[in-house]
């Protein structure tokens, strides 16, 4: 046991929670999506992926693969946000349900990332 | 750029980040929360994106001003907090990063990476030499360039940073590695085509040993030059196969031995490493009784050519260290010294050789020699090249530098092979053969003439390539005339010819030429001049051959 595996281990599962929480509701309806949950999300992943960064084995590759993966759909989200609020000065379905979905997909990426990390733990002798 | 760097980089760029990450986001959550006041006071909450953007600007010092609306005193309060907090995360990270660009273990990484390319650029053949040092340097300064590249392992990084300053042309790439390191080894190119041979003069034979194993293992085919002191250690080289082992005592064994009872073999030798082509009375070994000081492995390797020689010697074991400590003097030469020098016989004997580990007791113990017996003839063993202007000031007969034999054999044995083997080939001859041969080039190339070799080839000999491609009959008699008149003679002797594994040493002048004959030729500048134009141009060469007039 050590303090940096409890912090990434902790991280990587924050970041899947964090990103559902977000995720959840029903996707064309925007005002169940709160921005804190979004902007909570982002962060964890980001520290997330710089905690991933520079384990050489196959494994720590393929987690930070993930991780970026889920940076680059939340961020997706978040300036989709953005550019509809200030841009088209409308938020419609599908500006919400694309803000939703990416943020999906990032979902996706957080549980791949979990379950090899889960999987990395079982397969450990010790 | 290469994998490992990368992850060194990555490594180090965690924590830089993730300072930057926090700080910024606890300064842009702060600012959504705190309620703002819009240009008609109404209260107005600022959304992620503003917060973002006004942190951006903020963190890197860029500053455009509040926005998007002028602060109230609120905001202010986190801003000023935010500022601190933000530019110090900040300018932590890209300090960081600076000094991750300094850093010693990037730096290695990123000079392996250079070193590595620099080897592989090379497409020329090229030598490895293991250890940086007064030998090595003498071999790359000579051998650098001609017809082979160098690159240099060394685990002394200040020898490395000696070997950049020098400034080689071409380039002998160098790096800091433990060459004993069979992954040093590969870095240095040792599975590359064209690298032709390695070489390991280190002082201590265990050392060169362990090389010598695993360069046989990682590279068949590369010539392994390597030095060997001690007979166990030559016995085991010879056993793993290795025909190119160098041992300086030997070799000055051997020339003890020419030296006395075949001065001419000598000569030759002495000649093909820079001596002039003639005897001079100061040169000749006195017959008599030799006196050796010092029983090390010099000692003994001269003993063993008087001994062949069948010369009386008495040889004293003298070790130095012992003498420093016990007189706590480098100077030779007390009562007790001059009676033991005296009972050695000095003033009857030919010949003092002074052959300990020190330099200034060999001085001392051969001036002393010389005031008890002005006629002595002396020879000193000289360790570091430093002391060489002393040494010739002090009129000794002559001085044997274990390290500039060793560098010179080595020389030899890369760059004129032709040469190496006609010494191997004059020692079968008696001292009345080499007597003739040394009139003989005397009388035709003058009292210090040089010596090339060559390779009857295309790029060599283009002209006289072509005649014999249509099977014309050459001889080495045409190529000796002059191209200004060709009943004249050029002033050149073929001493050698070696075609494939035959050598005809002072080969006939009636004898055939063929393609790739390799040619070890005695000659001054012009003359030798003269024959590479015959060889090389068909008009000369027609007319050596009387095709045509001039």
């Amino acid at each position: 046991m050590n303090m940096h595996k409890i912090m990434s281990g902790s991280f990587f599962i924050l970041a899947m929670t964090v990103n559902f929480g977000f995720f959840y509701g029903e996707p064309t309806v925007l005002e169940q999506h709160s921005s804190y949950e979004l902007f909570a999300a982002i962060i964890v992943n980001l520290i997330a992926t710089v905690l991933k960064l520079g384990d050489r084995t196959q494994l720590g590759a393929v987690l930070l693969a993930t991780s970026i993966v889920a940076d680059i759909q939340l961020i997706a989200s978040a300036t989709v946000w953005a550019f509809a609020l200030y841009v088209i000065n409308d938020i419609n379905i599908e500006a919400a349900t694309a803000i939703v979905s990416l943020s999906g997909g990032a979902l996706l990426a957080n549980i791949v990332s979990v379950i090899l990390f889960v999987g990395d733990t079982i397969k450990s002798k010790r | 750029m290469n994998e490992q760097i990368v992850w060194i980089v990555l490594k180090r760029l965690r924590t830089p980040f993730l300072v930057i990450i926090i700080t910024f986001a606890i300064s842009i959550l702060g600012l959504v929360l705190i309620q703002g006041t819009d240009n008609n006071g109404q209260p107005y909450q600022m959304t992620f994106f503003d917060a973002f953007y006004f942190v951006t600007y903020m963190a890197s010092t860029i500053g455009f001003g509040e926005a998007p609306y002028t602060f109230n005193y609120e905001q202010r309060m986190w801003v000023s907090f935010a500022i601190y907090f933000t530019v110090i995360g900040w300018f932590y990270g890209i300090g960081a990063i600076v000094s991750l660009i300094q850093d010693e273990a990037l730096k290695k990484a990123l000079n392996r990476n250079s070193f590595r390319n620099h080897v592989r650029n090379i497409n020329k053949p090229f030598y490895i030499i293991l250890g940086y040092n007064g030998i090595t340097k003498s071999i790359i300064d000579r051998l650098n360039g001609k017809d082979y590249r160098l690159v240099v392992l060394d685990k002394d990084d200040e020898k490395i940073d000696e070997l950049i300053l020098e400034n080689f042309y071409p380039n002998v790439p160098g790096f800091v590695g433990d060459a004993t390191n069979q992954k040093m080894l590969k870095i240095a190119g040792i599975h590359q085509k064209n690298c032709v041979g390695i070489i390991s003069l280190f002082e201590d034979d265990m050392v060169n040993s362990k090389i010598a194993t695993i360069s046989k293992l990682l590279n068949k085919k590369i010539d392994i030059i390597v030095k060997a002191t001690s007979k166990a250690q030559l016995e085991h080289f010879r056993s793993m196969n290795l025909k190119h082992v160098k041992n300086p005592f030997d070799i000055i064994s051997k020339r003890i031995y020419y030296g006395i009872t075949a001065p001419y073999i000598w000569l030759l030798e002495m000649w093909m490493y820079g001596h002039i082509l003639k005897l001079k009375k100061r040169d000749q070994f006195p017959r008599g009784k030799y006196i050796i000081y010092g029983k090390g492995r010099m000692g003994r390797a001269i003993q063993e050519g008087l001994q062949k020689a069948g010369i009386e010697y008495v040889i004293e074991d003298f070790d130095s260290q012992r003498y420093i400590k016990e007189k706590n003097t480098t100077i030779f030469g007390d009562d007790d010294d001059i009676k033991r020098l005296l009972k050695l016989g000095v003033k009857e004997s030919a010949c003092i050789i002074a052959a300990t580990q020190n330099d200034l007791l060999n001085l001392t113990i051969l001036n002393k020699a010389k005031q008890l017996n002005p006629n002595i003839f002396t020879m000193a063993r000289e360790n570091s090249l430093d002391d060489l202007n002393i040494f010739q000031a002090s009129k000794i007969n002559k001085i044997y530098i274990v390290e500039k034999i060793l560098a010179d054999a080595t020389y030899s044995y890369i760059a004129r092979p032709l040469a190496d083997l006609f010494i191997q080939e004059a020692r079968k001859k008696d001292d009345e053969w080499a007597k003739v041969i040394v009139h003989m080039l005397n009388n035709i190339t003058g009292m210090n003439p040089m010596y090339f070799e060559t390779k009857l080839n295309d790029a060599n000999a283009y002209a006289l390539t072509l005649r014999l491609q249509k099977g014309e009959n050459i001889t080495l008699a045409d190529l000796r005339r002059s191209r200004a008149n060709r009943n004249e003679m050029l002033h050149v002797v073929f001493l050698l010819l070696k075609r494939e594994d035959e050598i005809y040493l002072m080969p006939d002048a009636r004898m055939n030429l063929k393609i790739d004959d390799e040619l070890l030729i005695v000659s001054d500048e012009e003359n030798y001049d003269d024959f590479e134009y015959i060889v090389n141009n068909i008009y000369e060469l027609e007319y050596v051959l009387g095709y045509r007039d001039l």
